[in-house]
């Protein structure tokens, strides 16, 4: 997936971020944003899911591997899941996969869980603003790999 | 045929040479792993070692190679075509049974439908072998299929190490175009110290395969391979490093707009191999898999081509197979069979 | 142990409590042990049982789910961990299968082994277990190993289930012990140590390397889906080709699907024809959820796994 469509770095740069948001929280978190017209930066995808522990890890895996500059996924405060629980899974999961991605070089910032309720429409548009200053301090996700065709010579 | 000599050092200093003119590829070792890569002086290769882990059928038909890329723009699609090599290219230090291999393989890629990517390369190779040392290895068996590990056929130099020099045979025009680059490193040998240098026909043990084919196609329905197929893991490492097997699947990476159409190596062992879009696999278990796999290299290729087995007997399968299938096992297993036997 | 071993796979047979045995049997060159499938009785003189019976078997033991009888295999303590892990999440019943529990003195890690004696291993004739020490037999000599030397990287940490029941047993399997300073970890704490740019070149390089042949997944006890998601076209998570990002998707899905099931049996990295060193990976894995939920896989058949497990107090990073 070509998802670069800037490739410069530095100023210029205009990271593509991911957005997980949890359809009873997060999400009516963002919208109470847009309605609230507050102003932030327009980097970030939002994907709806159920409930943030929808997100398996591969979603993000696949996501950085193939080019985009960070993931964010946003859940349900602990306590206030609609499901009752899935947001402690979340936490779980999000902790080690976190880990296991700095462990094989992927900076910390370009995966992140934030818990964010339908009444926090202002820590929406604020969260997405930091993460998206962080992400673009760190300048672009890796490179693209491998997307030319291979003289024959290659192997 | 001129045979000629060269000291080892001299040897490093004549790939030093055609690494110049040439693309030069051979064995090198990283990680305790030996492969055939493109390097740049005679002094990284390895020229001391048994075989290569992925074969040198890897430089003419490799495990990923890109077709071409194409972008769509509107309604104008552009497409890019993988261009012709650079430079032409040495491959030095390859095995008789690897270069055995290349004439079955040019008999798939090169009779019938020309593939133009394996042609050029083939074309533009030259093939600097490197003869068997003795003993060889405990598990080679290449003699069983009639290939003498000594032999120059096939190759466009062969080397043969004996002790402090290198006797060379130069056998094609490409080969005398190599020695050229350096002449003045080689010396002449007069056939009788050619002969004394000569080292003695390498033995190993030997399979008599003549019923082979024969026996293979009585037992269809043996219930020998649903035993043989307990052991085995459904990995794909035999086929990816066996000479002989070329098997590819061709598919798109990228996005619709963007994208490269690769084809990359494909293993008759995956469980998707056969599988159809309608949800029926031909090959629905690893028995059926197996199977397949003894009746293409002893049966269904030589019969299709009119060859000997698709087998050279480089025993990389048995060496690296994570279940223990040993291919020597299997041949022995066949040829002892009398009469079909119940699952 | 071998004779006490065909004994009483013998009698299993005749007596047709099992369909077959998974043990192990010599393969064409000495060094070379191969997984053995024992159908009959007159095969059980095949077996054999020694320092480099390597392959964890309960992998194979899968296959009674196929079957309408048992299957019987032999297991070392830490195979053995396989099958609680197995019968934890709901893959096989206790009663499937018939577990023979060996005791165990330590594997041989074959690539250590060729470093330590500089032969190729084919030269190997033999090797027998002498205490501390590893009988090496090469050629005419016998020749002396220390065991610090060649063991398996998991052997310096040999834990089995204490609760887990064998059916029989040959000789006394208890875990393993041998002095040794090194540590469990240290292959991941050296890398976590290092610069992020560094960790990130060295995975690189690693997954490059990756053929994709598969035998990491296939070799793995807890790789027993159905359809594996990499198998699977719709939706694609994968692409064939064995490019380096498609290879980092492989490899770290891998590592996070095994979290909490992983129980370092180091067949991945044993079977990896480019020598990857996948332990590095999933110990890492290992680590964390040890340390963040005091946890380790196949131990007991009554803990919860940790990643279908929470904690109102779990540690929270993300507030």
């Amino acid at each position: 997936m070509a998802v670069h469509d800037t490739e410069s770095g530095g100023n210029g740069f205009e990271p593509k971020i991911l957005v997980f948001a949890c359809n009873w929280c997060s999400y009516a978190g963002a919208d109470l944003a847009g309605v609230s017209r507050l102003q932030m930066p327009a980097n970030c995808r939002v994907i709806r899911v159920m409930c943030s522990a929808r997100v398996r890890p591969e979603f993000v895996i696949t996501a950085l591997s193939k080019g985009l500059d960070g993931v964010l996924v946003l859940g349900c405060h602990p306590g206030d899941c609609h499901y009752s629980e899935g947001n402690y899974f979340t936490r779980r999961r999000g902790l080690l996969l976190q880990k296991l991605l700095q462990y094989v070089g992927i900076e910390p910032e370009r995966f992140q869980v934030r818990w964010i309720s339908a009444s926090e429409g202002a820590k929406f548009a604020e969260t997405i603003g930091q993460v998206t200053d962080q992400i673009k301090a760190l300048g672009p996700n890796r490179s693209q790999n491998g997307m030319q065709p291979a003289e024959p010579g290659d192997s | 045929m001129e045979k000629k000599k060269i000291t080892k050092a001299d040897v490093t200093r004549w790939l030093d040479q055609i690494a110049e003119k040439y693309e030069l590829i051979g064995p090198t070792e990283d990680e305790d792993v030996v492969q055939f890569r493109p390097v740049n002086s005679g002094a990284e290769l390895t020229l001391d070692y048994a075989n290569s882990l992925i074969p040198p059928k890897s430089l003419f038909f490799p495990q990923v190679e890109g077709l071409f890329s194409f972008q769509k723009r509107g309604k104008e699609i552009e497409l890019e075509e993988a261009g012709p090599l650079e430079r032409d290219r040495v491959v030095v230090g390859i095995r008789k049974c690897d270069v055995e291999s290349l004439s079955l393989l040019d008999r798939v890629f090169l009779d019938d439908v020309e593939d133009a990517l394996y042609k050029e390369r083939r074309e533009r190779t030259a093939l600097i072998a490197l003869a068997c040392p003795t003993p060889p290895r405990a598990s080679c068996f290449c003699t069983s299929f009639g290939i003498d590990p000594l032999s120059p056929k096939g190759s466009d130099i062969l080397l043969t190490d004996v002790g402090e020099v290198y006797l060379v045979d130069v056998v094609t025009e490409k080969g005398e175009q190599l020695v050229a680059v350096a002449e003045s490193l080689f010396s002449k040998v007069t056939e009788k110290e050619a002969q004394d240098l000569q080292p003695p026909p390498v033995e190993m043990p030997e399979l008599d395969l003549s019923e082979l084919r024969e026996k293979l196609e009585t037992l269809w329905e043996d219930g020998y391979w649903e035993k043989l197929s307990l052991p085995c893991l459904g990995c794909g490492i035999c086929t990816y490093v066996c000479p002989t097997c070329h098997c590819f699947d061709i598919s798109d990476v990228g996005s619709e707009t963007d994208g490269v159409r690769y084809r990359c190596w494909d293993s008759c062992m995956y469980n998707d191999f056969a599988l159809m879009t309608s949800g029926v696999n031909p090959r629905p278990t690893k028995r059926e898999r197996i199977r397949n796999r003894y009746f293409h290299k002893f049966s269904a290729f030589p019969s299709r081509y009119g060859t000997n087995y698709a087998c050279v007997g480089c025993a990389r399968c048995l060496v690296h197979c994570p279940g223990g299938v040993e291919i020597t096992e299997v041949i022995k297993d066949i040829l002892a069979k009398e009469g079909v036997s119940e699952g | 142990m071998q004779d006490k071993l065909r004994e009483i796979v013998r009698k299993m047979l005749s007596d047709g409590d099992i369909e077959y045995f998974v043990g192990y049997c010599q393969g064409s060159e000495a060094h070379r042990i191969v997984p053995c499938f024992v159908t009959e009785e007159s095969e059980v003189e095949k077996l054999v049982w020694g320092p480099l019976c390597l392959q964890n078997l309960s992998k194979y033991v899968l296959r009674t789910r196929d079957l309408d009888g048992k299957v019987g295999v032999l297991v070392k303590g830490c195979d053995a961990r396989a099958l609680v892990e197995l019968i934890k999440q709901h893959q096989l019943e206790r009663d499937d299968f018939v577990v023979v529990g060996v005791a165990c003195e330590g594997q041989v890690d074959p690539r250590k082994l060729e470093r330590e004696l500089g032969v190729p291993l084919e030269q190997v004739g033999g090797i027998e277990d002498g205490g501390d020490e590893f009988l090496v037999h090469v050629g005419e000599e016998t020749r002396k190993v220390a065991k610090e030397a060649v063991l398996r990287d998991k052997c310096f940490f040999c834990k089995h289930p204490p609760s887990f029941d064998c059916d029989y047993t040959v000789g006394e399997p208890e875990p393993f012990t041998i002095e040794s300073d090194r540590s469990e970890f240290a292959g991941v704490e050296e890398l976590e140590e290092l610069p992020l740019e560094e960790r990130r070149a060295f995975w690189r390089k690693q997954f490059e390397r990756c053929i994709r042949c598969n035998a990491c997944r296939e070799v793995c006890y807890a790789c027993y889906c159905t359809e594996c998601l990499f198998d699977r076209n719709v939706p694609r998570w994968l692409d064939r080709p064995p490019l380096l990002e498609e290879n980092e998707i492989y490899h770290l899905i891998r590592a996070v699907h095994l979290a909490g099931r992983c129980i370092d049996c180091g067949e991945c990295e044993r079977v990896c024809p480019v020598g990857i060193p996948l332990s590095r990976l999933y110990k890492k894995v290992q680590k964390d959820i040890a340390e963040l939920f005091d946890y380790q896989a196949g131990m007991e058949l009554e803990t919860v796994p940790p990643l279908v497990n929470f904690d109102l107090d779990d540690q929270d990073p993300f507030l």
